[in-house]
């Protein structure tokens, strides 16, 4: 319990101080403004939803493998907290594009894939719903999770691929932009202090999915009385 | 028995089942139809625009066909109860998976081909000329579809709501298909042909992938 | 400054999904503790 409490309270310090970072050290981007600063939220985001799904991943192969309630819980936990950072990026880009494009949505490689890892996740949440034997539903979650991650760098190079082919507004800057030795740090430690508070959710998230199947152990108990 | 043999076993039965009564191919072939019709009056036919929308059609044509056509596949072994007796003829539980994935590849290959002609008629693209290459990409993509909706009907037969959850899995998974299938086939039927082989490697590799996770963890999909 | 606001709003509600996602974790958990010591209470004494 002291642990999670660190671990929260590190996770807030963490990103209010980011955030400070991103407005009031990093400098001004020429071109765009004070807009640009959504850059770093976003960016960060991404990167932290992207290894939440790589830590549920890892949580169903182990399950897939092990079969420890643990890694189904890690799983649908990691998973759901991907799926909100990822919710967040998908907001954040279109807040962004609308000024400097004109229009919300430019069909970007980067957050159109995001949007197909979005909905992925939200079919494996919901696959997870319609499955209602424990074991079960952890084991096929997990193989599905298993195919949709290893989908991911399909997903992004078929896509990018598309709009090399159909070229379109590119938000954020592509793969190859330079980046102001201040700004890069910034980004990082807006990326650290995500990864942070990423994993505070993770745990917190756990906990609860472990207290729901404690719940049912006990329930079961009361009614073989 | 090893694994070629159980599975060429398998696959014979898969063919011969179908093509007693020939009802997967059918309904396939009518349901690809009637998209294709649909299609056109949510579009203009017949202008140069519809011309450029066409393949991408063609492809989202196939794969609702194939999130249909596949709901089938595990689901008659559930509901015939066949599939702990069809686990213990077999040594490797990937042949049955291997089988129907073939299987299905077949099917869908041979409706594709059956709508080829309206395909051409009503978007007034020839075909004729780049068949051979036309059926290449088919095939890499069917494939494709197949190996992931094999797996996927494995899953959904065991949930419920299967009929809307299988191409709920399936669809987005199958997003890198679409994207380039599309993509090769429009270079193909475009003014000025161009054969994207990048492309066509691209399909190969997903085949590969998804062949190889369904080889490493198909086992487990049937655990009972 | 001109887009300001949408550097607010993108800040606001990003960081509103993630504190209802933690409010809603919150809730459940303590609901749960709650139902947890109900069925620790309804089972019989040394259990």
């Amino acid at each position: 319990m002291g642990k999670r409490i660190v671990l929260g309270a590190a996770a807030i310090l963490l990103v209010i101080a980011a955030a400070y970072a991103s407005f009031y050290v990093a400098p001004e981007e020429r071109t765009m403004g004070v807009l640009q600063r959504i850059f770093y939220f976003h960016v960060s985001s991404a990167w932290a939803g992207m290894d939440a799904f790589l830590v549920c991943f890892i949580a169903n192969l182990l399950y897939v493998w092990k079969r420890g309630q643990r890694y189904d819980w890690l799983g649908v936990a990691s998973a759901e907290v991907g799926l909100v950072l990822t919710t967040v990026v998908l907001i954040t880009g279109p807040i962004w594009a609308k000024p400097a494009w004109g229009i919300y949505w430019t069909w970007d490689a980067r957050l159109t894939s995001t949007f197909v890892l979005w909905l992925l996740y939200v079919s494996y949440l919901l696959l997870r719903t319609l499955i209602e034997e424990e074991e079960r539903r952890a084991l096929l979650s997990a193989l599905f999770g298993i195919f949709a991650f290893i989908d991911v760098p399909l997903v992004f190079f078929s896509i990018r691929w598309w709009r090399t082919q159909h070229p379109a507004p590119v938000i954020m800057g592509g793969p190859g932009s330079y980046l102001d030795p201040t700004m890069r740090k910034v980004l990082l430690f807006n990326v650290l202090a995500m990864h942070v508070f990423a994993a505070f959710l993770i745990v917190e998230r756990y906990v609860l999915e472990k207290m729901r199947s404690e719940v049912d152990l006990l329930r079961r108990e009361v009614e073989a009385q | 028995m090893g694994l070629l043999s159980n599975t060429a076993i398998l696959l014979g039965k898969e063919l011969r089942t179908e093509f007693r009564s020939r009802e997967l191919l059918t309904t396939t072939a009518v349901f690809i139809l009637i998209v294709l019709v649909l299609f056109s009056f949510a579009i203009n036919p017949g202008t140069e625009e519809a011309r450029e929308f066409a393949p991408g059609l063609l492809w989202l044509a196939i794969l609702f066909a194939s999130s249909l056509m596949f709901q089938s596949c595990f689901l008659r072994e559930q509901t015939n109860d066949t599939l702990s007796s069809l686990r213990l003829a077999v040594s490797d539980p990937f042949a049955i998976f291997l089988a129907k994935l073939i299987a299905n590849t077949l099917f869908l290959l041979l409706t594709e081909l059956l709508m080829l002609p309206f395909f051409a008629i009503f978007y007034n693209i020839p075909l004729w000329s780049k068949l051979p290459v036309l059926i290449l990409v088919l095939f890499v993509g069917s494939l494709g579809i197949s190996i992931a909706g094999t797996a996927i009907s494995a899953i959904s037969a065991q949930a419920r709501m299967r009929e809307l959850l299988l191409p709920l899995l399936l669809l987005p998974l199958l997003t890198p298909v679409l994207v380039v299938s599309t993509l090769v086939t429009a270079s193909l039927l475009d003014r000025e042909p161009i054969m994207q082989w990048k492309g066509i490697g691209f399909l190969v590799v997903f085949d590969l992938i998804f062949l190889t996770a369904l080889w490493l963890f198909g086992e487990y999909l049937l655990e009972e | 400054m001109k887009n300001l606001d949408s550097v607010f709003a993108a800040y606001i509600i990003g960081w509103g999904v993630f504190f209802l996602f933690y409010v809603s974790i919150a809730k459940r958990t303590s609901d749960l503790r709650a139902e947890v010591e109900r069925l620790k209470n309804a089972l019989p004494r040394g259990k």
